[in-house]
Parts: structure tokens; sequence; C-alpha cells
């Protein structure tokens, strides 16, 4: 299943719409529902906050997966941007050290089976994996 | 579909999904709260990275007066999140029963 969607946060309902038909269409375990959820919007809000210099749709793919899903985040013209290269947060560190943002793609990187990125003619895939 | 409020005896209740899309909308009610108090979950179904940016900023801004922000009802899947991102070190939170 497959849609392009608008470079804009009003459209996360929309990408929650679609990630309920996906579900309904196909048998995969509720329990990754979350991870699917939020690893889709953590990558689509990064996507539309840091590649401001394209007004291209953001394509968002699912396919079933084993015990879970597949999910491809594709971004055109576009800059490079690994999501894996980014620093870890230290999770650890007291309240007063601890500042909003840069948990976004670090919950990404916790809660995924796995995740691929590929970057080729402009255009930015990450593809992750998430599984029971 | 995100709503946010007073409920009985000061407690403020969140329900629906805290996205990056509601996230102003919680910043700008737990702004205005100034005492110590108490965040009912109960009804939350959904945080993602911006809504725990709001309440770590809410938190952050109550302590440097000595209180805080105490999360309460706080389903499996979002107290798993407050895990993975070390909220459970910084919050007291109680999970749902």
């Amino acid at each position: 299943m497959r849609q392009e969607f608008g470079r804009s946060l009003d459209n996360l309902q929309t990408i929650v719409s679609f990630t309920d038909q996906f579900f309904a269409q196909n048998d995969i375990d509720d329990s990754v529902r979350y991870i699917v959820d939020l690893c889709v919007e953590e990558l689509f809000v990064n996507m539309v906050t840091y590649d401001t210099e394209t007004d291209a749709d953001i394509l968002i793919e699912m396919k079933p997966h084993a015990h879970g899903v597949e999910v491809t985040l594709t971004d055109f013209d576009v800059v490079r941007f690994d999501p894996r290269d980014v620093e870890p947060v230290d999770v650890d560190a007291p309240l007063e050290q601890r500042t909003p943002g840069g948990l976004g793609l670090y919950l990404v990187s916790k809660m995924v089976s796995s995740i691929h990125y590929e970057y080729r003619n402009r255009t930015s895939k990450i593809t992750f994996i998430a599984d029971r | 579909m995100f709503q946010i409020g007073f409920g009985d005896a000061g407690t403020i209740i969140a329900a629906g999904r805290l996205d990056a899309a509601q996230a102003p909308k919680a910043q700008e009610f737990l702004d205005a709260v100034t005492d110590e108090c108490i965040l009912d979950l109960g009804q939350l179904e959904y945080i993602s990275s911006a809504g725990l940016g709001v309440l770590l900023r809410t938190h952050k801004r109550l302590m440097s007066n000595g209180r805080g922000l105490k999360l309460i009802n706080v389903n499996r899947h979002i107290n798993d999140i407050f895990m993975y991102s070390g909220f459970d070190k910084l919050f007291e939170i109680e999970a749902a029963v």
C-alpha cells in the first residue's frame, strides 16, 4: 500500500488513517502498531522540518513483513541525511542537562528491528522493519 | 484528536493523540500552569517525541520552583516510550492498573 503526503504536520492525522487502513487490510499483530505510528511520525516530521528546499510530496509505503511491517519513506529532491548518523541521546543525564528535542530519531533507532538508508539522484529513501 | 483540560481536584487530563501537530496546543495549556501538578494520561493513546518535549519543558520549568509534573495512569505503550527516553528517571510516574 502506498500514498503520497504533502509536507505539512497537518497531514499526520491523514497518515494515521492510511496506517489504520493498512492494518485493517492485513493480518498484522497490533503490538507493532505503536512502533509504526511513532517511527513514521518521527521520520516524516524530520523530513518536513529539515528538507525545506523542496515542495515534493513524501511517499509512504507499507507492506507486511514476517511478523511485522516494512515501511519506506521516500523524500524527493533533497540533500543526503542518514538518520542512523544522528548522535545518541544521553537518556541517563539528569534533568538539568536534558533539553527538549533530539529524541525522535533516537526513539526510532531503539524501536525498529532494522533500518536501512539509501540516497540516489537526490532522493532519500528510509526503510525500517517494525516487528514483534 | 487531542484534548487537554482540568479534571476533578485540579488534575489535568490529556486525551487522544499527542503528536507533533498537537504539541503546541498542549504546550500552550501547560505554560499557564504554575503549581505542582498531576497529569492524568489514562486517556492518552499516543505520544511522540514532540509530546515528550512538551512534558520535559514543563517539568523543568516547574522544577525550577521546586515543583514538578507527576504523570499518572500511564498505559503500557507510553510507559515504554518513557523508559526508552529516560523519563522514568526524571518524572514521578504511576502506571495504569
